[in-house]
């Protein structure tokens, strides 16, 4: 369970004060797939750091199930991400002078998975994606579509319980858009929490929790047929 | 994939850019390996001719010339032989040897010779007057470091009278006889002489030098002293400088000691040499400082520009789960492998350049010396760290938030 408990987050720029957000209370249960939505700058991004314990709250507490995650060290923060979260970015941040097999064993390395078992377990779960046959390709030799799909095996190898997606679909195809969704609702399938914030009204219907962001507020919230009590 | 693979995978994709960074620490450690070789090569050298000179300074009798010296020092003036003492207690920085010796003719087998009274070396250290002086505490030189007051193997033997114009023990009894002598009177070692009145024992011969000390005859000073009925005096001083101060402030100091004494000194054979070690000396201290500006700002800044260039994926890395030590870290062993190998390649192009042109610099032959170029690689690898060390930490300690809001 992932509760946010009058959180509040501030910008401060130039001397301007800005309310990037402001949520008295939000819980997300663990296995729900949710989809946050609204226009450039009502906070989504900034919801999303603050879940993925990468950005403080100005006051409030954000709780990951009996942890407040902020009163946690940076390091037992980058533990909870290491162990717990998966990220999955607009612009899949691969890292460009590795091939799509050393990419998906980072995480494995920074778990200190040994050697051995980081080459098998990355190659398993890109195997999975379909690109058995792109593992020693470095980003820059494969499409955007597969580049999206070793981003996608990067966050799963460490089988995180949260999934947390920064416009997933936003630079891709409708195919490789497809292949995304499908291995999100598989992930949604397999027990895991999923939230992810797009422009993309088809992405955010296959969520089946929708919360709506205007202002750095929650307007409005609404859930489809399989609701994850 | 760790830590190390992903350093030197980074590596390998921008080699250029790892050349630009750290070629400011490949041309200083260059430069330093090889000025620092040609100058120790140079002191060698120094320390070797002036060592094939035998003493380099020469305590003399007021009216007494270097050539009265090199004719046998038998010119009847003479010197207290307290002056050795006041020269020990003085302390001064340089004098590494110290040998009196009192010159007299006499007859040898029929042969007229010059009986020369030495005092053994090892009569210094018997004294406690002398014991007590700072001659016999090692002291730190700057020059040419090679002061030792230990007796070697070969200082035990009377050939030490060829080499460094001293010999270590010497009897009473005792004589060492120069080649010319032991030839013309067909003395060996372990023979019985008459000289003077006294019977003495052959300690052994010298070899030929082709000066004036083939016709000598050595024993202890103070059986000289006894013969010639002189009292405690010696003819000439002779003082085993190191040899940049033998070359340089020794002399004066020596001077303003013995206001009744003429010192004069024979280093001015390698005055050139010791201004070229000095030269280079200088110039290495400058290049280091270079390199540890220039080299140490320069790959400074190639980190903290790769840092910058690199946000996204220290942000990316952070949100997988690398905690800030690992960023650190991840940065250091960079500038570690660019200084190892900056180090390395200056100290082969240093080695190579200095055994290349040392004999025609400085007209010595270089042979690389494996402390140097570990030490050089060493301080190359240690400045990249701290260089980087400011830049690494600024990358520790980015918010990844914030290198994703400027994707």
């Amino acid at each position: 369970m992932i509760r946010l408990e009058n959180v509040k987050r501030i910008y401060t720029r130039r001397g301007q004060t800005v309310t990037a957000l402001q949520c008295e209370d939000l819980r997300i249960s663990a296995g729900e797939y949710v989809a946050v939505v609204g226009p450039s700058g009502s906070g989504k991004s900034t919801l999303l750091s603050l879940l993925g314990g990468m950005l403080s709250p100005t006051s409030g507490r954000i709780w990951l199930d009996d942890t407040s995650v902020y009163e946690q060290s940076v390091i037992s923060r980058s533990a909870i991400r290491r162990e717990r979260m998966g990220f999955v970015f607009q612009t899949f941040n691969l890292i460009p002078y590795l091939t799509a097999l050393e990419n998906v064993q980072v995480p494995l390395a920074l778990n200190n998975v040994s050697p051995v078992n980081q080459v098998g377990l990355a190659t398993a779960m890109l195997q999975r994606f379909g690109l058995g046959d792109r593992l020693n390709h470095k980003p820059s030799e494969i499409s955007v579509g597969q580049q999206q799909r070793v981003a996608l095996a990067r966050t799963l190898v460490n089988d995180p319980q949260i999934i947390l997606a920064d416009e997933p679909t936003g630079n891709l195809d409708p195919t490789s858009r497809e292949v995304v969704l499908k291995a999100f609702d598989t992930c949604y399938d397999e027990g895991r929490t999923i939230i992810t914030v797009t422009h993309d009204l088809t992405a955010a219907a296959r969520a089946k929790r929708r919360l709506v962001l205007n202002d750095g507020q929650i307007s409005e919230e609404s859930f489809s047929r399989a609701k994850v009590a | 994939m760790n830590l190390r693979s992903l350093v030197w995978k980074e590596l390998r994709e921008r080699p250029w850019s790892v050349l630009s960074s750290s070629i400011a620490i490949l041309l200083g450690v260059a430069a330093l390996v090889a000025i620092r070789h040609v100058t120790v090569h140079s002191e060698q050298e120094v320390s070797r001719q002036l060592s094939s000179l035998g003493a380099n300074i020469l305590i003399l009798p007021k009216d007494a010339s270097l050539q009265n010296y090199y004719a046998a020092d038998r010119n009847g003036q003479t010197l207290p032989e307290e002056h050795v003492t006041e020269v020990l207690m003085a302390g001064l920085a340089g004098v590494e040897k110290v040998t009196p010796k009192l010159s007299m003719p006499a007859s040898l087998g029929g042969l007229e010779v010059t009986l020369t009274g030495i005092l053994p070396q090892s009569e210094f250290t018997a004294q406690q007057a002398w014991q007590t002086a700072a001659l016999f505490t090692p002291k730190k030189h700057d020059g040419c470091k090679k002061a030792s007051h230990e007796p070697t193997a070969a200082d035990m033997t009377p050939e030490s009278l060829n080499t460094t114009r001293s010999i270590e023990s010497l009897e009473k009894n005792q004589i060492v006889l120069g080649a010319d002598v032991a030839d013309r009177c067909a003395f060996s070692e372990g023979d019985t002489v008459e000289l003077l009145g006294g019977t003495f024992t052959v300690l052994g011969t010298l070899t030929r030098t082709g000066t004036v000390d083939d016709s000598r005859v050595f024993a202890h000073l103070h059986t000289v002293q006894e013969l010639a009925k002189s009292g405690e005096v010696v003819s000439a001083i002779e003082v085993i400088g190191c040899c940049e101060d033998a070359a340089g402030d020794l002399v004066p100091e020596l001077s303003k000691l013995l206001p009744g004494a003429r010192v004069v000194t024979v280093s001015q054979v390698v005055q050139t040499q010791v201004g070229v070690n000095r030269l280079m000396s200088g110039t290495s201290w400058f290049v280091l400082g270079i390199l540890i500006l220039v080299g140490g700002a320069s790959l400074a800044s190639a980190i903290a520009a790769n840092v910058r260039e690199r946000r996204r994926e220290i942000g990316t890395l952070m949100a997988i789960g690398a905690t800030p030590s690992f960023v650190q870290r991840l940065f250091l062993m960079k500038a570690l492998v660019l200084g190892l190998v900056a180090g390395t390649i200056g100290c082969v192009i240093g080695l190579l350049t200095a055994v290349l042109i040392g004999p025609q610099w400085a007209g010595v032959s270089i042979v690389p010396l494996p402390g140097l170029a570990v030490m050089a690689v060493s301080a190359a690898t240690l400045l990249a760290v701290l260089a980087a060390y400011w830049p690494a930490r600024q990358a520790a300690k980015l918010d990844p938030c914030l290198c994703f809001q400027e994707v």
